[in-house]
């Protein structure tokens, strides 16, 4: 009875760390005032909250692992972050503006389809192994497994709602997922500019101003992000809409099909003759 | 293992880099601790044959510092040595143009370069399935999927191309982005399928589902305690002059973090087959960090901390250099040295 | 060690039960060979055995089993794994980590042993299975058959007591499968481990084999026994034991080797008169023309100088061993590689500079894999689909409107599947059928675009007898409507069924080119086991012999 209201807890209180750590321009009062100026603060203040998010991550990870996993999932979770990761590669080849990205694409729809917590390891993981793959392993790396993993976990919010609407499997289904795709594609990216912004933009005690407050960070930050990332944006965005648009039905049907063979668990009827029936 | 350095070797120098960069804005020093990571990058890519990193590095760098420095100068107007004044009623960057906001741009952006080049020596330097053997056996199924995923890229992209073919000969081409369908199906049924069947391998041979033994309600719980006191940490650490508080209260609720996390890996029985050993090149290099750790923190005499805490406002001058702490910053590049001894 | 009383087993959602009434007893240390038609319960009955039926599937399942002194139903597949290792048929769908000694080492790290005796046991494991050489190797470097031996390390690592495989050797060249045979008999024998085997590909493990099981496709008829006495029994056999059934040698030989004694003593007519398939009217131009190919990969020649050509209206089997550069030939044949010196000319047209989806309109290609094909949600989609991207073609016909195009391209779609017997799969999901199901489901998405030349690339792997039969029977009936097919497989019975020519691609060259009679029996890799009994018979199949007989 103690543990039920241990895994909410978890849930919020890394979500908490995260947001803080994601969103922290927009939360801190002051860099620092005294003496120093404190210019040499201003780096370690966004690694230490990397590091801070690398904490909550671990977790909520543990937390969701301990709830979810079995082998069958375990396989199928490893081939699809590897299908997911390969796409990944595509990331890099193709030419033009940066920011497309195919891989928001499965984390939406398997977090739709298999729940809130295979979304969320699906967002991670993605992102994690073709991190370790293309040697990508960075500081920033924290965040974007995070915010990966808040797309898939938040997926999943949708079924019970389309399923509410009456709209599982009609046509509506998939531009809502579109849509969805396309709200995450910009968050991803704004989220993700916050953390290069203190290390190209001024110093401390310009964009943290004693008395300055939220309103005016968030109007220097949409400066910044106008410049710099608006455009990458807004083509991952577009991506997103039109992969979930083009492809999303076909792949629907199929992680349906397959969902019951996956997520079947076996269950035998204790009887004198050695008996075993399908449960669930 | 072409490199020869102990896993941990390579996460505390990592680490101990992490620590240089973001302690100071002194140009002289950055630019030397830069320098030894480039040294060690040169070292470790003849070492290895991983594979050169998807873009020039360099290039990177440079590109980022040059947006910084531009960026900064265009946006920031503090500082005294003015070179050029654009009128102050454009929105964002009328006003002066100063030297001191173009060189701080150009520091900030050597930070990054410097992070980002610690963080490709340690990827070239670690294999991948060593990166595997990190992972904490409290993630043991996280683990498994990690591993099962770095195994199926490959075979993914071959099956890519297969399918590619197999569908140019029905006379398929890609027009439009319907015409990816054909290949995009196959390969996630296919990857659906040999995920029952990798599963039922596993099964096959004895891989038990992840659930804990005996519950693990207690670990949760505690990792959850360590969150809330790393946070309370850092919430002090933001007020001014309670800072080392809030730091102490950070690294203790960071260690009680993963003492749960050991606590909880102690659940999965496990062993490690691997025995890597310690070799000279691993203590060679964590001396030459220790002697860092010394330069930086502890309070001898003749060192001229306040070296590291240069700042280019208001005005522009030539930062201070204090040849011990210079000396025991390249201590960073010992790994080259380590790694091309071995080469001999 | 195996006892099976009165089990019973269905499927979920299925409508009559997989394995019906089976008793079984099988003593330890035996050596077993399960036999059957696909979907006759081979797998099922193999799975039950280490609680794999019905922990992961599901399912209904009734009487008693006792395996090793366990019980699978009662204690789970994990439980059950420390005592029988199980290696499945698909050599890239088994591992979890990207080294040989790491997932060889796998399952003992996770029975938390000490690290000094999970070293011991890995380098025993390694070197009794061969592997040592290979041990720091990536396994996505490993040959099939090498996988397979790294499957077979991996379980053989737990010191089981008995070992049972699932057709291992299905996607495995000849070469590779013998490999893997042998060694599961050196198992057997020296460390008399149990072992139950299924397979399609008899004929080489049959010698050493204490017991047959055959589950026939008739749920409830299974014979067990000696392995002559069973096949006695059985219909689709091994040419040998075909021959050795109908002439009635006693004790029923196996391989060839014991059939040798009887056809040196048999008495058979020299043959004099022109064999069946022989009539050859005048050749129309060849719908295919290679002319002094030459094709690199990279620096390395592959291909040095290849004359060959494909009439319509005659299979051509393609065969050589492996690394001789029959890939590279299909591949250039579709446009995916370039030669260095020659020419391909397709219908008296040079394939050179035009790219592979234009070759489409002329050219099917059935890839190893037809999996790779399969995309859509239905059967009849599949061959709509080619049926619309070819009206896209160039060169392509077009219809007046597009509603005329769908009917005309429904209509044709029809009438395929109606040809090949598959009408009523119209409406099946293709993933859901049967290996030889969606091969052919494959060939219909390329056949009802009516190309000229149908290449098809090792087509039988992992079919049963039954499949391969249909298969062959549908590629005759194409011959026969003129199309021009090449075939390139190492099973030399079924090229002695159904080739009208052969060709011997060895080292990169052409090395042998004619009749099939002349070129296999010329080859000693290549021969039939017709031939390889009674070499001046000219006789290829079984078939043929026993018409001869009787016509004499």
């Amino acid at each position: 009875m103690k543990s039920r209201w241990l895994s909410p807890l978890i849930y919020l209180v890394c979500s908490l760390v995260g947001i803080v750590s994601l969103l922290y321009p927009f939360f801190l009062p002051q860099g620092t005032t005294g003496a120093q100026p404190g210019l040499q603060r201003s780096a370690d203040m966004p690694l230490m909250l990397t590091v801070l998010l690398g904490l909550a991550l671990l977790v909520l990870v543990y937390e969701v692992q301990g709830q979810a996993m079995n082998t069958k999932l375990i396989a199928l979770l490893g081939v699809l972050v590897a299908i997911n990761a390969a796409l990944r590669f595509l990331e890099v080849a193709i030419p033009g503006p940066g920011g497309f990205s195919p891989v928001f694409f499965l984390i939406v729809l398997t977090g739709y389809v298999y729940g809130a917590r295979f979304g969320f390891l699906m967002g991670v993981l993605t992102l994690l192994v073709s991190a370790i793959l293309t040697g990508g392993v960075g500081p920033w790396l924290p965040s974007q497994m995070f915010t990966a993993g808040w797309v898939g976990m938040s997926a999943a919010i949708l079924r019970p709602l389309l399923l509410g609407l009456h709209l599982k499997g009609q046509g509506e289904e998939i531009w809502i997922l579109a849509g969805f795709g396309a709200f995450w594609g910009m968050m991803y990216g704004v989220i993700m500019n916050l953390w290069t912004w203190p290390f190209i933009a001024g110093p401390a005690d310009q964009y943290w101003e004693y008395g300055v407050g939220i309103w005016e960070t968030v109007q220097r930050y949409a400066s910044y992000y106008l410049l710099t990332s608006l455009v990458w944006d807004i083509v991952r965005a577009s991506g997103n809409f039109l992969l979930i648009l083009g492809f999303g039905m076909p792949t629907l049907r199929t992680l349906r099909r397959f969902k019951q063979r996956f997520t079947f668990i076996y269950k035998p009827t204790p009887s004198p003759v050695a008996q075993s029936n399908l449960s669930g | 293992m072409s490199t020869q350095l102990h896993t941990w070797t390579w996460l505390t120098w990592l680490a101990a880099t992490l620590v240089a960069i973001s302690v100071t804005r002194n140009l002289f020093y950055l630019t030397l601790i830069l320098l030894c990571l480039l040294v060690v990058y040169s070292f470790i890519e003849d070492a290895n044959q991983r594979g050169a990193y998807p873009f020039s590095l360099l290039r990177f760098g440079i590109l980022v510092s040059v947006l910084s420095m531009l960026f900064n100068m265009l946006i920031s107007h503090f500082g005294e040595t003015v070179f050029l004044t654009l009128p102050e009623e454009w929105p964002l960057i009328g006003g002066p143009y100063t030297l001191e906001a173009l060189v701080y741009g150009l520091t900030n952006g050597l930070v990054l370069f410097g992070i980002l080049i610690a963080f490709t020596d340690f990827n070239q330097a670690m294999p991948v399935r060593m990166l595997i053997r990190l992972i904490p056996r409290a993630f043991f199924p996280v683990a498994v999927v990690i591993s099962i995923a770095v195994t199926f890229v490959p075979t993914t992209i071959r099956q890519f191309y297969q399918i590619k073919e197999a569908q140019m000969l029905r006379g398929q081409r890609m027009k439009s982005l319907r015409d990816w369908l054909p290949l995009v199906m196959p390969l996630l049924v296919g990857g659906l399928e040999r995920a029952l069947q990798l599963s039922e391998a596993m099964t096959a041979r004895g891989f038990a589902s992840a659930a804990p033994k005996g519950g693990n309600t207690a670990h949760r719980l505690a990792m959850v305690v360590s969150m809330l006191w790393v946070m309370a940490g850092w919430v002090v650490s933001t007020r001014a002059g309670w800072e080392t508080l809030g730091l102490g209260l950070i690294l203790a609720g960071a260690l009680a973090l993963l003492a749960a996390l050991w606590w909880a890996g102690r659940q999965v029985p496990r062993t490690n087959y691997l025995k890597e050993k310690l070799r000279t090149g691993d203590a060679i290099v964590l001396m030459g960090i220790v002697v860092i750790g010394l330069a930086l923190y502890f309070p001898f005499e003749w060192i001229d901390r306040s070296s590291l805490y240069y700042s280019v406002y208001p005005l522009l001058q030539w930062p201070d250099f204090d040849p011990w702490i210079g000396t025991a910053l390249l201590g960073l590049g010992l790994p080259a040295y380590v790694i091309g001894l071995r080469k001999r | 060690m195996i006892s099976f009383q009165d089990v019973t087993f269905t499927y979920p959602g299925a409508s009559y039960p997989a394995l019906q009434s089976i008793n079984l007893e099988i003593p330890a240390g035996s050596f077993v060979l399960v036999m059957g038609l696909s979907g006759s319960g081979k797998s099922t009955l193999l799975r039950c055995m280490n609680g794999l039926v019905p922990h992961f599937s599901g399912g209904t399942l009734s009487g008693t089993i006792r395996v090793a002194e366990m019980d699978p139903v009662d204690a789970s597949p994990q439980v059950m794994s420390r005592k029988i290792g199980f290696v499945f048929q698909d050599p890239e769908a088994q591992f979890v980590l990207d080294r040989v000694e790491d997932e060889v080492a796998f399952a003992l790290e996770n029975l938390a042993l000490p690290p000094a005796e999970i070293r011991t046991r890995l380098d025993a494991t390694l070197g009794l299975l061969g592997l040592t050489a290979l041990r720091e190797r990536r396994l996505d470097t490993l040959s099939g058959g090498e996988r397979q031996r790294v499957a077979l390390a991996a379980v053989m690592a737990l010191n089981p007591s008995l070992l049972i495989l699932d057709e291992p050797t299905s996607q495995l060249d000849p070469e590779a499968a013998e490999t893997v045979l042998q060694t599961l008999v050196r198992l057997n024998r020296d460390l008399g481990l149990t072992i139950l085997l299924a397979e399609h590909r008899l004929e080489r493990v049959l010698p050493f084999v204490d017991r047959l099981i055959y589950l026939d496709s008739e749920p409830g008829r299974m014979l067990v026994g000696d392995p002559r006495q069973v096949l006695a029994e059985v219909d689709l056999v091994s040419p040998v034991v075909a021959l050795g059934k109908y002439l009635g040698w006693q004790p029923l030989p196996l391989t060839v080797q014991e059939a040798l004694p009887f056809a040196q003593l048999a008495q058979l007519p020299e043959s004099s008169d022109v064999l069946i398939s022989d009539i050859q009217a005048t050749l129309p131009e060849p719908v295919l023309r290679i002319v002094d190919l030459h094709v690199f990969y990279g620096p390395k020649p592959i291909l040095k100088g290849v004359n060959l050509s494909a009439q319509g209206g005659e299979v051509l089997a393609l065969m050589g061993p492996n690394g001789a550069g029959k890939t590279t030939l299909l591949r250039s044949l579709i446009g995916l590689m370039k030669p260095e010196v020659g020419e391909i000319l397709l219908l008296g047209e040079s394939i050179a500079g035009k790219n592979t989806a234009d070759l489409a309109r002329l050219v099917g290609y059935l890839p190893q894999d037809p999996n790779a094909l399969l995309f859509a949600d239905r059967v009849l989609d599949e061959l709509l689909y080619t049926l619309h991207s070819r009206a896209h073609q160039p060169h392509g016909h077009r219809q007046n409107s597009s509603a005329d195009t769908d009917t005309s391209n429904a209509e044709k779609a029809a009438v395929m599947l109606a040809q090949m017997g598959m009408a009523d799969l119209a409406e099946a999901y293709p993933r859901d059928l049967s290996v030889g199901q969606r091969q052919r489901v494959a060939l219909a998405a390329i056949m009802v675009a009516q190309p000229r030349l149908l290449l098809l690339d090792e087509p039988t792997r992992g079919l049963d007898a039954a499949a391969k039969q249909r298969l062959a029977d549908l590629l005759q009936t194409w011959r026969d409507d003129g199309h021009a097919i090449i075939l390139v497989t190492h099973d030399v019975e079924l090229v002695a069924r159904l080739a009208d020519r052969v060709a011997i691609l060895e080292d990169g060259v052409i090395s042998a080119q004619g009749k099939p009679v002349e070129v296999l029996a010329a080859s000693p890799v290549f021969m039939p086991q017709v031939l390889q009994l009674f070499p001046d018979a000219g006789c290829l199949t079984p078939q043929q012999l026993i018409n001869r007989l009787r016509s004499t």
